[in-house]
Order: structure tokens, then sequence, then C-alpha cells
């Protein structure tokens, strides 16, 4: 299995790559054909990303099924692909909630071949950043899983009128893809100055990961450079309080673009963050990890705050997003074992959740065609399996133990607590606030006797069943048995937290 | 006894094997709820002939490990442990058996199987659970089984909210007690129960981070237990089917926060501010639970506050350094109070209502359901010798000694008041002459008076366990306390407990069967003091107003700030405008999307491609 080890990671890549590309050849007249070729690519997608995940062995540790390619030595850059126990995981974070958004666009009737070629685009780029070992291609694949949403916003999207205010998808697109490029302009300064300042310290040009990690950039430079990859990076991972983008993107876009941009594409920023300004700038992280961690402080409970007041059932999910991801970020920002491990599990964990939430509230937005939390009442009777999953996520968001995101969210608590406990104390409550807003939406549209108005609803289809069924089992599966991804995650976070203490 | 964990994994298996393959068996596969809590029950024997063989035991299996973290799955069993677990199997079981019957027609039928089943596994999980973190998850899960349970009838929407009521309040009461957990592990880097109270002991944690630690513990379990000022929830919770909260009174769920400060006990007790505070909040959730069961009139509210004002009870013993007195006195109490509330529910299967006023005589209908209430009211009530009387005098002994004489007071006047607002209830149920309206009242099916009939005979006698029946029994004080003194009477004060008993009983008979006084006149008299006792002290008016008035209103704040301020103001105004317009203006000219992906794409190989040639040539 040596050289299928070694070829993984590409063909993972370049699968949803030319199999997008693939796609505009596909006679638009056959939907179904399109459908069951995309089906057919994430299916293997993510079987191969389960291997990744699976295969990757934790007790050697390490960047792992590396492959090389040279590219351009001149400037040392290389297709240069490898998976530690961190981006493993996410990997098959990638590879579930891209097969579970297939399940759900099934029934997409709008332009579907153009629909279903970006969508792969996307999802190759997300794997590319995860396994990209050269900061140059790993630039490269980060833009090309962010670009896409412009136009998945902007054509497949939805715009609402909220009576006092009016969101269109234009505008939505528009301004997430303004943010979005914004943040790339400064993480590309920041990879621009490491791969100047790192050439010199090594005397030669690299954009190899490896290499730059032994350039030991000297102090001043980490701390100038670490906030332009901290809010570059953060801006995508819904950093307040750059997070505007994210609420109005995420109600805008289509429920398999929802669930692929909060799911995944907000990881990729705080894998940045990760990655290349704590494992690559470790002083510069300690000296601002302080603001990381107030910061993320604020995510939780600002976001929590803010889903209470909401009537738009996407716009609850969204700001609960901002809330959940500001976990991420304290977790990181504490600079400690467990803290990062609970990140990382959060970015799988919310990922799935998040997904799963979506996936759901389009279920019922496709079928009522209002997501007015104000108007529902009773849905429990007529979508019994849809409004079951939609609340397995939001038990798994306010932190019940038993499902993926309290073990995480635990962690990241007894991370914080050792470094900043009255942070520690918010994070908290800011768990009971997220219980006050899930609560509230499932009690008001859910429960109580059902409106004439839903009498009509039918439940989710067995497709959309399939993808909840896929999320919740993964929820379940680390929720209850966390011990093997936490092994492979921490084979991953262990050499960061090293490099954190001696930087 | 290492067997022990088969207790709760057996009813922890029935909760998916219902809900997934179950729907192939016939009734849904419910049945496998019961079978599963009668294993448990058995293996319960086993355990408890293995504990009494060999003494306390605890093992564990890891269940995280990460950095310097390692989180565990471990079980401990003392005798406190074994005492509960009986106690869970057994009351668990007899409720399913009932409620067989009980909800036979329900639509859910299996639904509440599978839940009830997972209730009961939480609770032995919590019951085993050797270190805070394991024992936390148990705890939670043990919220989530009642949240679903009072919203079984989700179609209506007191049930949900009354569901939704139960999950948040004690959440809030959770949040503390995980904070407090999260210090104490700060502190001591361990959440194993035992080494913590081992550090507590020796001074190894620092008496403001104990104090702190243990303070926040006790919030959550005021929470479940449902404390003033958490206690809003539990008389709301009667929203779900009458078995149910005859689960969550007696042998889980409010039963948790008492368990959970007698698990850490002796931490307690090396934090003696704290203390302070649980007596205290017992003494006040004992007289306010008292009081107001004084004054509703649905059957099941009575029981409800009167659950609240005996968990206040159990509260203040063991504030007064009395665990043998509190255990005892959870022991017993739910003996009677399951059995109260199922021949409540008895009452509702027969009548079709709850509502006091509306019932009266039923006895003559019910007589099996009017003698098992009684039975239980007159346990409640202390009367020698039924088993409340031995609990009842244990525990003033320990306030006493524990508190002092004003404690005392206090306490022998909620025992008074416990009698009468008893008497009254069972007065105006099933005494006095049949109201038209219940005529055509019927005895339950055999299926429910049987586990009725059981509890009853338990109500009667288990309070002799208090006594030190054969050599190296101690009395039931003793086997918690093995350094404490063996049980025995003060006679002044059982004299005086027991006046005070039947005084409580005979001015119920007075008032409530006699006529001799009327309650209206006393109303009548003191209008203020009744408008407080039915506006619940205005508890529930607070809380919505801060619920209405902060929450809600920071929330709407934050929201609009969020979208007027950092958004339309910080984003838009950002001169963002002006390429907004370009922008806009090109993509709605062509708007051929392949072309765009294509671009993308193709774009990026073709850069590629010529770099590439560029430095091979």
């Amino acid at each position: 299995m040596d050289t299928f080890d070694r070829y993984v990671l590409l063909l993972l890549t370049a699968l949803p790559f030319f199999g997008g590309l693939a796609l505009v050849l596909f006679p638009s007249s056959r939907p179904v054909l399109i459908r069951a070729f995309t089906l057919l690519i994430t299916t293997v997608t993510l079987g191969l990303s389960a291997y990744v995940f699976l295969s990757y062995d934790r007790s050697r540790g390490g960047f792992q099924m590396v492959q090389q390619f040279a590219w351009l030595p001149s400037i040392g850059a290389s297709l240069h692909l490898g998976v530690d126990g961190i981006s493993a995981a996410l990997t098959l974070l990638n590879g579930i909630v891209a097969f579970a958004g297939t399940l759900v666009s099934w029934k997409l009737a709008q332009r579907p071949k153009d629909f279903f070629v970006l969508f792969l685009l996307l999802v190759s780029g997300v794997y590319g950043t995860f396994a990209s070992l050269d900061l140059l291609f790993f630039f490269f694949f980060y833009e090309l899983a962010v670009l896409p949403m412009y136009l998945l916003i902007g054509v497949w999207g939805s715009s609402t009128d909220f009576r006092t205010f009016l969101r269109t998808k234009e505008y939505s697109a528009l301004k997430l893809m303004l943010y979005l490029v914004a943040g790339s302009v400064l993480v590309w300064v920041a990879l621009l100055a490491m791969w100047v300042d790192g050439g010199d310290a090594l005397g030669r040009s690299s954009f190899g990961f490896l290499d730059l990690q032994s350039a030991h950039y000297s102090a001043n430079f980490q701390k100038l450079f670490f906030p332009f990859l901290m809010v570059g990076f953060g801006v995508l991972a819904g950093l307040w309080p750059f997070h505007t983008w994210s609420p109005d993107g995420h109600v805008a876009a289509p429920t398999a673009v929802s669930m692929l941009h909060a799911g995944v594409l907000m990881k990729l920023g705080a894998y940045g963050i990760l990655r290349i300004g704590m494992q690559l700038l470790p002083e510069g992280a300690a000296a601002w990890a302080p603001v990381l961690i107030g910061l993320g402080t604020v995510n939780v409970i600002y976001g929590a705050v803010s889903a209470i007041a909401q009537r738009d059932l996407k716009y609850v999910i969204a700001y609960s997003s901002v809330s959940h991801m500001g976990y991420v970020l304290m977790g990181l920002g504490t600079l400690d074992a467990a803290g990062i491990n609970g990140a990382t599990l959060q970015m799988f964990s919310h990922g799935i959740m998040t997904a799963l939430f979506f996936a759901m509230a389009g279920v019922i937005y496709d079928r009522a065609h209002v997501r007015d939390i104000s108007v529902f009442e009773g849905l429990a009777k007529r979508m019994p399996v849809t409004v079951g999953a939609f609340t397995v996520a939001g038990l798994a968001s306010l932190g019940l133990p038993g499902l993926s995101g309290f073990v995480a969210e635990f962690m990241v608590f007894v991370g914080t607590f050792r470094t900043y406990p009255i942070l520690g104390a918010l994070a908290v409550i800011g768990a009971a606030l997220t219980a006050v807003y899930i609560l509230r939406l499932v009690a008001k549209a859910f429960f109580g006797p059902l409106d004439d108005r839903w009498r009509g609803l039918t439940d989710a289809s067995r497709l959309e069943m399939g993808a909840a069924a896929v999320l919740i089992a993964f929820l379940a599966l680390w929720g209850l048995y966390p011990w093997y991804i936490m092994k492979v995650i921490d084979s991953g976070v262990a050499p960061i937290v090293q490099r954190l203490a001696s930087g | 006894m290492e067997l022990a964990w088969l207790i709760p994994a057996m009813s922890a298996i029935a909760f998916p094997a219902i809900l997934l393959p179950g729907r192939l068996l016939p009734r849904g596969g419910a049945f496998l709820a019961p079978l599963a809590i009668l294993g448990g029950f058995i293996v319960f024997w086993i355990v408890l002939a293995d504990f009494l063989a060999t003494g306390n035991a605890g093992f564990g299996i890891t269940w995280l490990e990460a950095g310097a973290v390692r989180l565990s799955w471990g079980i401990f069993i003392d005798p406190l442990a074994v005492i509960m677990l009986g106690v869970v199997t057994f009351v668990a079981m007899l409720i399913q058996v009932y409620s067989w019957a009980y909800m036979a027609n329900e639509p859910r039928f299996s639904w509440y199987f599978a839940v009830h089943s997972l209730f009961a596994a939480a609770m032995l999980t919590l019951v085993l659970a050797d270190n805070l973190l394991f024992l936390y998850i148990a705890w939670e899960l043990v919220g989530l089984c009642s949240y679903l349970l009072i919203g079984f009838y989700f179609e209506r929407r007191s049930a949900a909210e009354a569901a939704k009521k139960a999950f948040v309040t004690t959440r809030i009461g959770d949040v503390g007690m995980l904070i407090g957990i999260l210090l104490l592990f700060r502190a001591t880097g361990t959440f194993d129960i035992s080494t913590l109270i081992h550090l507590a002991q020796t001074g190894g944690i620092a008496g403001g981070a104990l104090t702190a630690g243990m303070l926040l513990i006790f919030a959550g379990a005021a929470g479940k237990s449902a404390q003033f000022p958490f206690h809003v929830w539990l008389p709301d919770a009667m929203e779900g089917p009458t078995p149910v909260s005859a689960l969550i009174h007696a042998a889980t769920m409010v039963v948790a926060g008492v368990y959970l400060v007698a698990r850490l006990f002796p931490a307690f007790e090396a934090a003696p501010a704290v203390m302070a505070v649980v007596a205290a909040i017992g003494l006040v959730t004992m007289l306010l639970g008292a009081t107001l069961a004084l004054v509703m009139t649905d059957l099941k509210r009575v029981l409800a506050y009167s659950t609240i004002s005996h968990l206040g009870f159990m509260m203040l013993a063991l504030g007064s350094f009395g665990l043998g007195a509190a255990i005892f006195h959870m022991f017993v109490h739910a003996f009677s109070k399951a059995m109260l509330f199922l021949s409540a529910g008895s009452v509702s299967h027969g009548t079709n209502e709850l509502d006091i006023r509306k019932l009266g005589g039923l006895r003559r209908r019910m007589p099996a359901t009017a003698l098992c209430f009684t039975v239980g009211a007159l346990a409640l009530a202390g009367l020698p010798p039924l088993s409340g009387f031995f609990s009842k005098d244990e525990l003033l002994a320990a306030v006493l000694q524990g508190r002092g004489g004003v404690f005392l007071a206090f306490t022998l006047l909620g025992a008074f008041l416990s009698a009468l607002y008893m008497s009254r209830v069972t007065l105006l149920t099933f005494f006095g002459p049949l109201k038209r309206e219940q005529e055509h009242a019927h005895e339950s099916p055999l299926l429910m008076i049987g586990p009725m009939l059981i509890l009853a005979v338990l109500a009667v006698v288990v309070g002799f366990l208090a006594l030190p029946l054969v050599s190296g029994y101690g009395g039931f004080g003793h086997v918690l306390e093995p350094g404490g003194e063996p049980f025995h009477f003060k006679v002044w004060l059982v004299t005086l407990s027991s006046i005070l008993a039947a005084a409580g009983l005979t001015l119920g008979w007075l008032i409530y069967s006699r006529g001799a006084l009327s309650a209206d006149a006393v109303r009548a008299r003191f209008p203020a003091v009744q408008r407080v006792l039915e506006s619940k002290y205005y508890v529930d008016v607070i809380y919505q107003w801060a619920i209405d008035h902060v929450v809600l209103v920071a929330g709407r704040f934050v929201a609009l700030f969020d979208r007027v301020v950092v958004n339309d103001t910080g984003v838009n105004g950002a001169g963002a405008s002006v390429v907004a317009s370009g922008m806009r203006l090109r993509i709605h000219v062509t708007g051929l999307l392949a072309n765009y992906a294509l671009g993308i794409a193709v774009g990026a190989v073709a850069v590629a491609v010529v770099m590439w040639l560029m430095t091979t040539a």
C-alpha cells in the first residue's frame, strides 16, 4: 500500500478538481447523470479521506503520506503534500460534509451542472489546503476554496426581505467576497514576507513548510507578521469584529453551500492560524495570544447573545457559528495542549454539527418557503425526523455530553481555565446562552399544537435522512468515543505545543 | 462486583435498541426497557452480595487522553452507591411496569420507554461515577431525559414550555457546577472524587478555591434538586405523563442534587461556609415548598411542592452535617413519593381530573388507590411508626446537633405544615361525599395497582431500617457514616414531632373534613398572604420579567448593534460601495456561469504551465 499512500492525497485533491472540470462536458439536459457523477466523486473522496484518517499512524506522528513534485525550483515552490494528525482529522471532516452536501442538493433544479462544477472545485480546494506543505500551493488551494463561493451565493442564493431591512443575495455574496479577499491580501503579505525573510535565513528561497519551520524568524518579525495571519485567516474563521460577512453569507447561501461554508471553509481560517501562524511564528503567537483568546471570548458571548434575538432560522444558526468558532479561537489562544486539542476537535465537531443544522433548516425552508421562527408552530408533528435531527444538532451545540461538541468545548475550557480562568468562566456561560436560544427555537417552532398552515408539510426525503444519519453518527461517535480521534489530533498538536513552549 | 457497570449499560443499550431495530418488534420493542431494568435489578443483588463480602471497590477505563489531560470512565462502589443503585433500579422498574398499563394508548409508546430507559441509565451512571467529569456527563443526560419526558406531550404548548423551563433552569445551575469542577481541576489537576476529597480534607486545596469550587458545584445540585431559587421548574414539570413525575420526584433527577452533595460530603465539610449556605438554602426551600403546597389546587402540584419541601429537608440535613439523616430521608421519601404520584396517576386515569376542588369521595370508587395514597400521605406526614416518622426523627436530631435551636424550630414548623397539607389533599380527594361528576370514576388495572401496593408496603416498613436490627448493622445512618454514633431516639424530640404531626393531621381534618374551621375565612382574613402564596412568592414573575427585559433586550440590542453599527456603518460605509457597484454591474452583464468556473480553474492551470515552461526552458 506504500505507493497508494504516497498518492492518496494527490488523488483526493485532484479527483474533485478534474471531476469538476469533466462535469463541464456533461450535457445540461441530463441532471440525473450530473448528480450521479458528483455523488460518485464525493463518495469516493469520502472513502479516501476515511482511509487517510484511519491509516494515519498516530504513534509515529509527523507528516505522513508525503509526496513532493518539483514545480518552480527557482523560487522554491513545489507541490508538496502530506498530513499530520490535525489535517488528517480535518480531511475526514471535508469528506463527510461534501458527501452530505451532495445528498441534500439532490433536488436542486436551477442549473445543476454549473452548481456542481463549482461545488467540486470548492471541495478540491479544501482538500488541497489541508494537505499542502507548501505555502504557495496552500494559498492557491485556499483561494480555490474561497472564490467559487461568490458565484454559489450570488446565483443560487436567496434574498430575504426582513421588513426592517433587506438582504439581497448579491449584497451578501459581494460582502463575503470582498471580506475574504481582503483577508487573503493580509495573508499573502505575510506569506511573502516569510518567504523573503525565510529565504535569507536559509540561504535559498523556499515556500516549503518544513524548510520555513527551521528558518528561525526573529522575534520582532514574528510579532510584526503574526497579526497579519491572525486577522487575515481570522476573517474566514469569523473572528470578531470581522464576522459580519458570515451571518449574511450563510443566510443567503443555498443549503449545501451553507453546509460547506460554515462546516468546512470557516475551519480553513482557523487551520491557517494554527498551521501557518502558530506553527511557523510561535513567538508571534505567544505575544498575540491574549488578543486572540480575548476576541474569541467576545465571539462566544456576542454570537450567542445575538442569536437569542434572531427570528430567522438560518440567522440563528449563523450567529451560533460565530459563537462556536469563538471556542476554536479561544482554544488556539490558550497555547495549551488541552486547549489546542479542544480547538481542533471543535473544528471537526462544529463542522459536522453546523452542516446538520443547515441541512435540516434547508429541508424546512424547502417545504415551507419561510424561515421565520415566529410563524412556525408544531412542526414536530409533521416532520419528526427533520425536527429530531435539528434538535440533535442543537443539543450538540449546547454542549450536551454524549455528542462531540461537549468533548471539544470541555477541552477548550480546561485549557482556558489553566491560563485565563475568568474568560473560561465566560465561555461556560456562553454554553448556557446557547441552551437558551436553541431551546427557545425548538419550543417555539417545533413543539406546540400544529398550525393549520403546516399541515401539508412532508418530512425529509430518504436522501436527506441519509445525510442527517451520517452526520449524527459522527456526532455521537466522537461524543461517546473521542479516544481515537483525540489521539490522532494530539499527535499533531504535541509538536506545535513543543514549539510554542520552546519558541 | 465488576458486573456493576452492567446495571446502567443494559438500560443504556435499550435506548438505541428500542429506537432503531425495535420498530420491527411487537409494541415497538418497548418491552426491552423493563427487561433491561429488571436485569439491572438482578445484577444489583449480585453487586450487593459482593459488596457485603469485600467492601468498597472501583475500576475504570480511559476515555480520552490528550496532552496531560486524561479522562476516564470509572465507577466507584461504596455504601452510598449501593443504596442508590437499589432504589433507582427498583423504583424505575415498578414505574415501568405501571407505565405499561398507564401509557398503553399513547401513540409514542415505544419512544416513552426508550427515553425512560435512558433516564434510568443516566441516573445509574451518575450514581456509580468515580470522577466529576463522568458524573457531569451523566448529570447532563439526566437533564436531557427529563427534558424529553416532561415535553412528551409536545403538542401541548404548556408541556413544551415546561420542558424548556426545566432544561434552562437546571442548566443555569449546571454552568456553576461545570465552572466549579474546572476550578477544582485547575487547583488540583484531577477530576477523581476520592483524590479531591482527600486533598480537601488534608488542606491540599487552597481555602478560597475550595470554597468557590464547592459553592459553584452546589449551584448545580440546587438546580437539579429544585432548591430555591431554582425550584421553579419542578411544579411545571408535571406536564409530563404522571409516571414520569413519579420517576423524577423519587428516583432520578431531583435526587441527583442531593446525591451529589452526599457524594462530595467530606469536601463540603471542609468548606464550612458552603455548608452554611447549603443549610440556609435547604431551610428556605423547605418552608417555601411547604407553604405553597398548602394553597395549590392541582393534585400533582401539591405533590410537587411537597417534593420541593422535602428536598429542602434533605439539603438542610446535609448542611447540618447529617449525611446519614439526609440519605435516609431521601430513601424513605423515594418510596412514598413515587407511590403518591402513581396514585395521582391512577386518579387521573380513573377520572380525567386532577383539580382537587372537583374531586372528592374517590375512596368509594377507587378503594385501592385511596388506601395507597392515604398510607403514603401518613408516611410523609411522619406519623409513627410509618417510615417518614423515622427519617424525620433522624433529620430533626441532625439539625438540632448541627445548626441549633432556631433551625430546629423552623424544621418542626415544616414538619407540621407537611402533615397539614398532606391531610388536606388526601381528605379533599378521597374522602367526603362523592362528587356527581365523578360517578363514572373507576379503579385502575392490576398492572398499575400492583406497583402501588408494593410501594405502599415499603412506605410502611422501610423506616425500621433506621434501627440497629441485627448485630453488625448499626442502623441505616451508621452504614453511611461508620464513624458516627449508632441510632437512638431523643425522647422529647420524638414526642414533640409526633405531636406536631398529629396536630397537623387533626387540623387538616377539622378544616377539610369536619368544616369546623373555614379555610375561606382564613383567606379572607389575610388577603395579602393569600395573594403572595397564590403568586408563588412572585419568583416566576420576577424571572419572566428578567427574561423579557434583560435577556431579550440585550439580545435585540446586540443584534441591532451588529447590523447597524458593525455591518451597515463599519462595513458598508468603508468605501466598499463604489467598488460594489462596479462589480455588481459586471456580474449582471454576463452570467454564463460555466465560464466563470472554467475561468478560475483554467486560469490557474495555465499560469502553472507557463511558469513551469519558463523554468525548464
